[in-house]
């Protein structure tokens, strides 16, 4: 599964970011992790020049994505947002108000810590594994591994001790309080993207896009039409070259 | 005197015996507790909350059962505390029984409450409100409470906390070793203690910021993100006094330990009472 060749050459004197992202690469997604769709999502709106390197390592933290950036390696998307905001003097949400800010935030936790973990239960737990929608496949013992292991972790974590019929209700709870703050917007906050929005995207491509059997994806279609409408925004907007994406190889990409 | 084998066998067998007799007594008397039956009468209308005992600063070192008790009496139901280290059939604590149904998690019991007694303590909030209502709700449950509990059992001596004397050291320190774990995959374990600390002053701020000089979180009235965003904070502001958490507040967001004072006195009246002696 993906690339495991030798390790890339980072030149750590040019301002370029490394974009680390485990090879997840989807059918109908750039990659079947959220985390790193949120992250190259808010490198592209940020604009900030950026080299895409899909390999097995994963960060410091065990974890994907992570970026490497003048001889600096950091951990986890959200500080690597909060890094690359201070390296390159951006900020997503300056046209939000203080509230609207806190709110972002409140929203940016929903989704990343509560709504992730209905689709990770989804998908390793009540999915079939043909429909996982990777470009490569899995071999079981590998799949059946990670299963077990994700199961401790949801359980821990306090996803995975509720039923199925729970689980899907938490994430019905979820998409229309995103769908009742988005309304008829554009973005999350208005006509302009925020970091928020790379998070809210990342995250609701998995089930519009990736897990199209899914009755979650059903259930958008159906109850929270404007959740699909702001995902082709998002993706229209963000990644033009979407379709390309999807059927280049898993070597780096230049941007 | 030399030991013969003979005695040595001897010996081994009266050890043996006596250690099976120690495992059938712990069985028995594990038994015994669990067969102790709990005060349900099924026919009321009342409804059961099992909770660990109370603190001697908080009512509860845990804040899903101020969260849930806070909500019954801002919505006036009739409930009973039944104080005992009972577990619901998630592995958690608390939960509610009522008229013989047994409900886990406290956000499925509100769920389950706000239907059987016709309750909706979000019918003043606008459809917006509504949806940042349950944003604040998950942030505060599913991001701070990690960092907290990080703090709590793995960064700091959990013995400071205010527990109930009824829970023994031994066993503390065992689920704080199970938090360690259950933190790690949950992702913020991950993290390290200036890291997690930057991602609570992160919650707090944003809970400072959308709150700003209202009574509680939108406006007047309080709704069950109230309840929640209450029941994690006064783990802060009134239980771990001593924590770097609680100087935060008082230095940069003295908003959040008035919110608290206004819970508590609107729905606490009789919060000195009710702590343990």
């Amino acid at each position: 599964m993906g690339l495991r060749g030798s390790k890339p050459t980072f030149d750590d004197s040019s301002n370029v970011v490394y974009f680390i992202q485990i090879p997840l690469r989807g059918l109908r997604v750039p990659n079947l992790s959220p985390f790193p769709l949120k992250l190259e999502t808010y490198l592209r709106m940020a604009k900030i020049p950026h080299e895409s390197i899909m390999i097995s390592t994963l960060s410091s933290k065990g974890k994907t994505p992570w970026i490497r950036h003048r001889g600096k390696d950091v951990a986890d998307s959200q500080f690597c947002i909060e890094y690359l905001n201070k390296q390159f003097g951006v900020n997503l949400n300056e046209h939000l108000t203080k509230e609207q800010q806190a709110v972002s935030r409140a929203i940016l936790k929903m989704v990343e810590e509560n709504l992730y973990w209905v689709l990770v239960c989804y998908r390793w737990f009540f999915c079939d594994p043909k429909d996982l929608g990777l470009a490569q496949s899995f071999p079981w013992l590998i799949y059946a591994f990670i299963r077990r292991r994700v199961r401790g972790f949801a359980n821990g974590q306090g996803m995975g001790r509720h039923s199925p019929e729970e689980i899907f209700q938490i994430g019905k709870l979820d998409f229309k309080a995103l769908s009742d703050y988005l309304g008829e917007k554009k973005f999350l906050f208005g006509d302009q993207p925020s970091e928020t929005d790379c998070s809210a995207f990342g995250m609701l491509a998995q089930f519009v896009f990736s897990n199209i059997e899914s009755p979650h994806c059903a259930l958008i279609k159906k109850e929270f039409p404007n959740l699909e409408r702001y995902c082709h925004t998002m993706r229209n907007t963000f990644w033009p070259d979407w379709d390309q994406v999807l059927k280049g190889d898993a070597s780096s990409t230049k941007l | 005197m030399r030991l013969t084998f003979g005695d040595t066998r001897l010996l081994a067998l009266a050890a043996g015996a006596i250690a099976v007799g120690v495992v059938l007594f712990l069985n028995a008397s594990r038994k015994q507790r669990k067969r102790k039956k709990l005060p349900y009468k099924d026919e009321s209308d009342t409804v059961y909350v099992v909770q660990i005992p109370r603190g001697k600063k908080v009512p509860s070192p845990s804040p899903f059962p101020i969260k849930l008790e806070t909500y019954l009496r801002i919505a006036k139901i009739p409930y009973e505390n039944v104080f005992a280290r009972k577990f619901s059939s998630k592995g958690k604590i608390p939960w509610i029984r009522h008229r013989g149904k047994d409900v886990p998690d406290s956000q499925f019991a509100i769920e389950y409450l706000n239907e059987q007694f016709n309750v909706d303590l979000e019918a003043h909030l606008t459809k917006e409100e509504r949806a940042m209502s349950r944003a604040f709700l998950k942030m505060v449950e599913e991001n701070l409470y990690w960092a907290l509990a990080c703090y709590r059992f793995i960064h700091d001596d959990v013995r400071k906390a205010d527990y109930p004397s009824v829970i023994p050291t031994w066993a503390l320190l065992l689920f704080g070793r199970r938090i360690k774990k259950y933190a790690w995959g949950q992702g913020m374990g991950r993290h390290s203690v200036e890291e997690i600390f930057h991602i609570t002053k992160l919650d707090f701020e944003a809970i400072s910021d959308y709150l700003g000089d209202k009574k509680f979180l939108f406006g007047d009235k309080p709704c069950v993100a109230d309840c929640a965003v209450f029941g994690m904070l006064v783990q802060v502001v009134f239980n771990q006094t001593y924590s770097p958490h609680n100087a935060l507040i008082k230095n940069e967001f003295p908003n959040l330990e008035r919110f608290c004072w206004t819970m508590r006195n609107a729905f606490w009246p009789d919060w000195d009472q009710i702590l343990a002696a």
